[in-house]
């Protein structure tokens, strides 16, 4: 199965891309002017930030940036294109040729481009008689277009692979969340020889189940000995399934020309100086690489929180990496929302040494480190017999588990199991392992 | 009332020179009028065409704001060719300007309005716009100055568009020092219009052209009687301590099929918008499909030749036709301002007639077809193609009608040229009509 | 897109005439209703223009190609949101229902 998307997202820039009207949400036809309503005589002048991000994504998805762009006029007649053409870099990307990096597999990106996007309809009447009712509050916002090679197999990885691109981009532009609403993909997807289009799906659970319909549509096909016919389907959100899009009325020839009212621009040099910031999962593959921890911590950190993976690093500096890992994952991460104050971290820091050297013990840093988080002592020092008490009490009352033991060490997951429900989270599960084994081994 | 707003009813009753005018004159302030293709809050913006019949914008031009706060009256929207397309002003939607000198005759286009209004009112200063020609035309025709500055001096911001990379916002009026005064006034850089961004600062003042270049190519199919007023001009010039040389720029030919070609290429996109949604004439059914809706609109509202010329640009942009006619355009445009660069090295600028003939008879131009009409613009098309900054001025009178003589000068030195004009009406008087009280 | 394809090659040097139903696909392309007379007219006269024009093929390709007369490079706008006219103004100019711009129908 081959899959290629076609993705459009908005970029969080405060003014549009032509013009500077605001881009926050508002009533209909508030954020609006000459330009992006197309008014005669209105022109577009280019938002540099929306330039810059363009080019970002571009540069992180390792396209190569051509040194010279320009706006192309696309044209087309449609009742929410202020102009009845859109202006686009489709003639004229910003990178091309890029990839991106999907659990090791690299998915390949076709182009990087800017354009607008136009207005909005409500759709108001009976089916077969709507009428166009169009805000143009959305026209001229601006979005980036992404293209991918059909390198992504399956439904399932074809979301997969947008939710770890919306991450990235989130952390490297600014990029809203990309609710379910809010991402419009184009997919192409073949089983056989032929295409199929899958056009305008709205939200990531739509286009999973548009794929998915559609790849048993294709499948039943093949295997009923029928070709695949390559054409343009639409998704229907309420009947969940892909149909064939009408066959177009009209001749559409999008006839496109430069767009002299803006000019060309020399991107090469602006691309080659843009600081790039790390986005989380190409810092959690370093995280990897440098500290030898396991994968799925190392994005269990990213995605929970940049600062927190800051700590961990630094902590990384002054212990080994599993005891920052410990210690982040554990008490730290436990009480994060006092201890995210930097001013803390140099005597976290401190404690996690001096535990690690050898200088204090575990429970002595641990009693340290929420005494700073600022929970009671009571409760600290409670902490520490509270476990054995725990386990002895359990252990007491089900001697039966001390027989299994004997017989089998996985016995011993019965008592952890309800240590670890009745501490509720007070102790890492490696702490709780370690002291049941202790116990039932002095036991037995 | 004042005789200036005698005459400027005089040049809308008579001769048609104006779409509308305000209802009083205010002498404190001077007098400028703008082509109806220039959006101005008080007036209707119509662009000669029905298709735009109600449109009141919201905002002034950059050029007619900018005359506002120096102090100007904008006193009305002058006549034009539907959208510019024309060279005479006959498709106009909102009547057709009659030559000031003999009113059976065409003001010349598309800015026709424009070139009567500066020659009917002394002191009168006229914005006309030009993409190929459409104010050295009529300047020509009207026996008046009509500067075209460089593509991108002045801002289009405001300008409804013909061809967003051959529009240029000049000035008519009856003298190069009254041309001078206001130019100033509305060049300059406007962030509303990136184009107008790239330019350099004018300099303090021009440098009189010592030696002129006629090309010969530009001397072929003139009506005898231009071809000799243009000859005793050179020889004025040459008087006045100017050299003239003949030069060659064979690449002459092309420029009217790829002025024609990218003109209405951008103009096809250009006018997708009046589609009856959001501004302009609606007389359509609302309640039908929307190609159905824009279709009616279109057709019922955009004259004969918008429809041959947006037909043409849409098809020069057409899969299979774009390489050899738009992009070839885009190509030969650079070979010409090479050519003109080439000549500018020896030469200061270029000298030709500014229009092949003198205005014609409205019976003559109801004879010619769509091509001999464009041929009209064979003068006037190549520095309009390549965004040089030109200047018609009167060099002549035959049979009472003025002839035209048009001088080039390399991107940004409109001043140079306003040198030469003002040194040229020192030595050759203009006429204007005489106006029946 | 989700490929590159290149475009068509042009139909090169050999001129089409502009025949009926060209120009009727033009015309459709351009949302324009063209009455018989119209289009042969049209027809005729985009022929006899493009004839002319042909003296283009004469002229050199160029290998780089700007759309401006001059050059106009790096023009942007500070990402500051404005707005110069009140909204209400314009809303106020068009066709609206409950502030939304009332259009044409879709099917």
């Amino acid at each position: 199965m081959k899959i290629g998307l076609e993705m459009h997202f908005q970029l969080p820039t405060r003014s549009k891309l032509f013009c500077s009207c605001p881009t926050t949400s508002a009533e209909p036809n508030h954020n609006v002017c000459p330009v992006c309503l197309g008014y005669p005589g209105s022109r577009p002048s280019l938002n540099r930030k929306a330039l810059e991000a363009g080019l970002a994504i571009a540069r992180f998805l390792d396209c190569t940036i051509e040194e010279r762009v320009w706006f192309s006029r696309k044209t087309y007649f449609y009742p929410d294109l202020p102009k009845n053409f859109q202006i686009t870099q489709y003639e004229s990307p910003l990178g091309t040729d890029g990839h991106f990096d999907l659990n090791g597999r690299r998915i390949g990106i076709w182009r990087v481009h800017l354009e607008e996007d136009p207005g909005r309809i409500k759709r108001v009447g009976r089916s077969g008689e709507e009428i166009a009712f169009v805000d143009y509050n959305r026209s001229g916002i601006p979005l980036v277009e992404i293209v991918t090679a059909p390198d992504l197999t399956s439904p399932e990885e074809a979301r997969e692979f947008i939710d770890q691109l919306v991450t990235e981009l989130r952390s490297l532009c600014g990029l809203e969340a990309q609710d379910e609403q809010s991402v419009r993909v184009d997919a192409n997807i073949s089983l056989g020889e032929e295409r199929v289009e899958v056009k305008n799906v709205q939200g990531l659970r739509n286009l999973e189940r548009a794929l998915k319909f559609e790849a048993s549509r294709q499948s039943k096909l093949l295997a009923a000995g029928k070709k695949v016919v390559r054409e343009t389907r639409r998704f229907d959100e309420e009947r969940k399934v892909t149909s064939s899009a009408r066959e177009k009325e009209t001749e559409e020839d999008y006839g496109y020309i430069g767009e002299p009212d803006l000019g060309e621009f020399r991107i090469g040099e602006m691309a080659r100086n843009l600081d790039l910031k790390e986005t989380p999962l190409v810092r959690a593959k370093r995280l990897v690489s440098s500290f030898g921890i396991g994968e799925a911590t190392a994005k269990q950190l990213v995605l929970t929180s940049v600062a927190l993976t800051d700590l961990f690093e630094e902590l990384c500096r002054h212990v080994p990496p599993e005891r920052a890992v410990s210690w982040t994952t554990g008490p730290i991460s436990g009480n994060w929302a006092v201890l995210q104050d930097p001013a803390k971290w140099p005597e976290i820091v401190q404690i996690v040494k001096d535990d690690s050297d050898g200088r204090i013990n575990d429970n002595e840093a641990k009693r340290r480190i929420l005494s700073l988080a600022g929970v009671q002592q009571e409760s600290a020092l409670e902490g520490g017999d509270d476990l054995s008490k725990l386990i002895s009490d359990f252990v007491d009352a089900h001697p039966e588990v001390l027989a299994d033991y004997r017989k089998n060490p996985k016995a011993a997951n019965t008592v952890i199991g309800h240590v670890m429900k009745e501490s509720k989270g007070r102790h890492s599960s490696k702490e709780v392992v370690e002291e049941v084994r202790k116990e039932l081994e002095k036991r037995v | 009332m004042s005789v200036i707003y005698d005459l400027i009813r005089h040049a809308q009753l008579r001769h048609r020179a104006f779409t509308e005018v305000v209802d009083v004159l205010d002498e404190t302030k001077f007098h400028f009028s703008a082509k109806d293709n220039l959006c101005a809050v008080g007036f209707q913006a119509r662009a000669g065409s029905a298709v735009l019949d109600g449109y009141r914008p919201p905002f002034d031009a950059t050029p007619v704001s900018r005359l506002r706060r120096a102090g100007g009256q904008l006193i009305g929207k002058t006549t034009m060719d539907e959208f510019g397309f024309g060279t005479f002003s006959t498709n106009s939607a909102h009547g057709v300007p009659l030559n000031p000198f003999d009113v059976e005759r065409s003001c010349g286009g598309s800015s026709g309005g424009a070139g009567a209004a500066a020659c009917l009112i002394p002191g009168h200063i006229a914005l006309g716009v030009s993409t190929g020609g459409s104010i050295s035309g009529p300047a020509s025709f009207c026996g008046v100055v009509g500067l075209t500055p460089t593509y991108g001096r002045v801002s289009r911001y405001g300008l409804i568009d013909y061809g967003n990379s051959l529009d240029k916002v000049g000035l008519l009026a009856r003298s190069a020092s009254l041309v001078a005064r206001h130019f100033r006034t509305i060049a300059g850089p406007d962030p509303k219009d990136p184009t107008s961004c790239a330019q350099p600062a004018l300099p303090e003042k021009g440098d009189m052209p010592r030696s002129l270049a006629v090309p010969k190519e530009a001397l072929q199919n003139l009506d005898p009687s231009v071809h000799d007023a243009f000859q005793a001009a050179l020889l004025k010039f040459k008087d006045m301590g100017t050299e003239v040389h003949e030069v060659s720029m064979p690449s002459l030919r092309f420029a009217l099929p790829a002025y024609y070609i990218l003109a209405t290429s951008e103009a096809s996109t250009n006018l997708a918008r009046y589609c009856g949604m959001r501004f302009g004439r609606r007389e359509e059914e609302l309640n039908q499909h929307f190609n159905d809706f824009f279709t009616g609109v279109r057709s019922e509202g955009f004259g004969d030749e918008a429809k041959r010329r947006i037909l043409l640009g849409t098809f020069c942009r057409m899969v299979g036709f774009r390489s050899r006619y738009y992009l070839k355009s885009l190509a030969v445009r650079q070979l010409l301002i090479e050519e003109y660069r080439q000549v500018f090295r020896d030469h200061d600028a270029v000298v030709t007639p500014t229009m092949p003939f003198v205005a014609p008879l409205f019976e003559e131009i109801g004879r010619m077809k769509p091509l001999e009409m464009y041929g009209a613009d064979v003068l006037t098309v190549p520095p309009n193609l390549t965004g040089m900054p030109h200047i018609s001025v009167p060099c002549a009178y035959v049979h009472g009608m003025p002839v035209g003589m048009q001088m080039v000068a390399d991107h940004w030195k409109e001043l140079d040229l306003l040198e030469a004009a003002s040194a040229w009406e020192k030595a050759f008087d203009y006429r204007f009509p005489e106006v029946a009280p | 897109m989700c490929e590159n394809i290149p475009p068509p090659p042009d139909r090169g040097t050999d001129v089409d005439s502009m025949d009926r139903e060209t120009i009727s696909r033009v015309a459709k392309v351009a949302r324009l209703n063209l009455t018989e007379e119209e289009m042969e007219r049209y027809a005729k006269d985009l022929d006899d223009i493009l004839n002319s024009f042909s003296v283009l093929d004469e002229a050199p390709a160029g290998d780089s190609y700007s759309f401006n007369p001059i050059p106009v490079v790096d023009v942007l706008r500070e990402d500051e949101p404005a707005q110069d006219i009140d909204p209400q103004v314009l809303r106020a100019q068009m066709c609206t229902y409950q502030d939304y711009v009332r259009g044409p129908r879709l099917s």
